[in-house]
This record gives C-alpha cells, sequence and structure tokens, in this order.
C-alpha cells in the first residue's frame, strides 16, 4: 500500500514537470548573443590566420604549411629554451668570484716564500717590474737572508777546515762544469 | 523540426542562416539544459555555449539526419560541465517552501502546470542528490520522453547503464517523497 502511494506520488509529479514544459524567454537576446561570439571567435581566428598566411602564405600545398608551421614552432621552442639555459649560465658565472691576474691571491699562507710558491704552482707569472709587498713580509725576506748568509759562512767554514772535504768539492765542481751543456 | 536544407546551408557556412537554426534549436535544447540544471540563468549559458560549440563543428557531422541526436549529446556534456562547476559552488539545504509547492501540486485534482520558477525549484529540490549521469537519464527518459536507444547513442551509456541510473534516481526521488510529504 506504501508503495504505491510513493509510485502514485511519484507518477503525479512526473506528469506536473512533463506537461510543464520551461519556456525559453527572450529567445532573441540568446540569438543574438550567440551570433556575436561567432562573429567574435571568427575575427580573432582571421587574424591568427592572417599572421599565419602571411608567414607561410607563398606554400599552396596544405600538408607543407601545416609543417612548416610546426616546424617553426619548434624551432621558436628550442631557441627560447636555449636562450634561457645560456641566460642561467651567464647568471651563474656571473656570480662566482674573478681573480685578476696582478692581485695577490686570498690564503691563509702567511710567509712570502709560500705565496711565491703558490703563484708558480698556479701557472701564474709574478707581475714584472714591480711587486708591492708589506713591512712585514720585507723583514722576513731581510731575515732569511741574514739566516742564508750565516748558514754559508758557517758551511764556507766547515769545508775550509777540512782538506779532504773541500778537495772532495772542488773535484765534484770541476766534473759539473766538464759535463755542463753549453747554452 | 529543422530542415535538413538549412543545416546544410549552415555547414557551409551560412551565419545568416545559422540564426534561424539557433531559433529552432534553443527551443529544443533549452527544456533539457533547465531540467537538467534546475536554474534557468544556467539553462541560458548551456544553450548558448552549445551553439556556438554547433556552429564551430557543424561542418564534421556526418550528415543533416544526426543533427538532432548530435545538438543533444553536446547540450547534454555542457550540462555534465556546468553542473560540476555548480557542485564546487554550493551544496543545497532543506527547502520546506519548495515541499509546500510541491504537496500542493500533488493533492490538486488534475495537472497544475508550473511556472519556470516553480519548475526550477521543484526540479532543482527532488534531483539534487542524482550524480550528473542519473539527471541526465532522468531528464531525458522521464521528462523529455526520449527513448532508450537514443539516449544510449547521445550520452555515451550502455542500455543496461541507463536502466540502471533510471532505476537509481526514480528510487532516490521517490524516498525524497516519501521523506518530505
Amino acid at each position: 500500500m506504501k508503495m504505491t502511494a510513493e509510485n502514485d506520488r511519484y507518477k503525479k509529479i512526473i506528469e506536473i514537470l512533463r506537461s510543464s514544459r520551461p519556456v525559453l524567454a527572450r529567445p532573441e537576446e540568446i540569438e543574438d548573443e550567440v551570433i556575436i561570439r561567432i562573429q567574435r571567435r571568427d575575427h580573432q581566428a582571421d587574424r591568427v590566420t592572417d599572421f599565419m598566411s602571411s608567414l607561410f602564405g607563398w606554400v599552396y600545398i596544405g600538408w607543407v604549411r601545416r609543417s612548416l608551421v610546426a616546424a617553426a614552432a619548434i624551432m621558436v621552442s628550442v631557441f627560447i629554451y636555449q636562450q634561457a639555459l645560456i641566460l642561467k649560465q651567464v647568471n651563474n658565472i656571473s656570480r662566482q668570484p674573478v681573480v685578476i691576474g696582478s692581485e695577490p691571491l686570498p690564503g691563509s699562507m702567511t710567509g712570502f716564500d709560500n705565496k711565491l710558491m703558490l703563484y708558480k704552482f698556479s701557472n701564474r707569472l709574478l707581475p714584472g717590474k714591480e711587486i708591492k709587498i708589506s713591512e712585514k713580509q720585507l723583514d722576513q725576506i731581510l731575515e732569511s737572508y741574514d739566516d742564508l748568509r750565516s748558514k754559508y759562512k758557517d758551511l764556507i767554514r766547515i769545508i775550509e777546515e777540512d782538506p779532504e772535504l773541500k778537495k772532495y768539492i772542488e773535484e765534484k765542481l770541476d766534473e759539473n762544469r766538464k759535463y755542463k751543456p753549453d747554452i | 523540426m529543422i530542415e535538413k536544407e538549412l543545416i546544410e546551408e549552415c555547414r557551409n557556412g551560412d551565419l545568416h542562416n545559422f540564426r534561424k537554426v539557433v531559433e529552432k534549436t534553443s527551443q529544443m535544447i533549452f527544456p533539457v539544459a533547465f531540467r537538467m540544471l534546475g536554474d534557468e540563468d544556467s539553462a541560458r549559458d548551456v544553450v548558448q555555449d552549445t551553439m556556438v560549440t554547433v556552429w564551430q563543428k557543424l561542418a564534421k557531422i556526418k550528415n543533416a539526419e544526426s543533427y538532432r541526436t548530435w545538438v543533444y549529446r553536446i547540450t547534454v556534456n555542457k550540462c555534465y560541465d556546468q553542473l560540476r562547476r555548480q557542485k564546487k559552488q554550493n551544496e543545497r539545504r532543506y527547502d520546506d517552501q519548495t515541499w509546500a509547492i510541491i504537496s500542493n501540486h500533488i493533492s490538486e485534482e488534475g495537472i497544475t502546470e508550473l511556472d519556470n520558477s516553480e519548475n526550477a525549484r521543484i526540479i532543482s529540490l527532488l534531483t539534487d542528490k542524482l550524480s550528473p549521469k542519473q539527471k541526465a537519464v532522468f531528464v531525458l527518459s522521464e521528462l523529455e520522453d526520449i527513448q532508450a536507444d537514443e539516449i544510449s547513442e547521445l550520452t555515451g551509456m550502455s542500455k543496461s547503464a541507463i536502466k540502471a541510473n533510471l532505476y537509481h534516481a526514480r528510487k532516490n526521488i521517490e524516498s525524497l517523497l516519501q521523506k518530505y510529504l
């Protein structure tokens, strides 16, 4: 019984809805709007077509023209990608520190000799005509010069005191002079 | 009924004649859109969109005979899109005023015609919980009286799917009627 009542209600409401067909009010507005939208779209499509025909209008075969358009699009995309890549690399390079040849190398080494060695290893020439050194570095040079000088005096004294050693060194020096190639 | 010659002329790009096609087709598809969406303004938008799509793709249909089914298919698909958008926008709540209107109409002797506003409220209320497919089948089969073969053609659903969707739609509406009347 209950099912029948639900059925009846359903049927009644369906009948009501069926008989009440929705009415399209102001149909001319829809017609106008549709025509305007179509004309606007056609106009936009025309602009694209004009642009394409100005570029590829000289090709009359459809598939060749389409292929050319596709090829052009791919080339432009590749070019843009390449430019973006190059720009990125240039940016990376510009962020890196620039070391100019005549500037001293940065680092924690303090000795002037060490710095000289560093220049040598880095295959860079020392500035030819002038070199800037600090007072401290000058003191170090003088100190090492004095040290070297005293060591040299000691060495000469040792050699003078030992005739055998003196003789041996003189022989070695002679040999060296003998075999030394002429430059 | 739209003349085949008119369709053929439009297929060749005759925009002047297309206006006549819009005039006749709009009357045909508006009730479907209206009943599926339960909203007059949305239905008008769908009709406009459908007609623009019809113009763009008219040259692609095989022949003028298939125009009716093809236009209905576009309309139903546009309604699906609109329903998806509407679902995101708002969820309906219980509407006691509309239930009162339904109750009055059911209890009246004979069949009383509804105006667009009442019609929209009632359809919207009864089909609110239906899925888009159920709505499509319910509207096309129960309200538009379109045969299952044609519904299958224009929705892409199999006949058994149409039956199942119609069954669920009917059950859902019946349970609402039982609950609120």
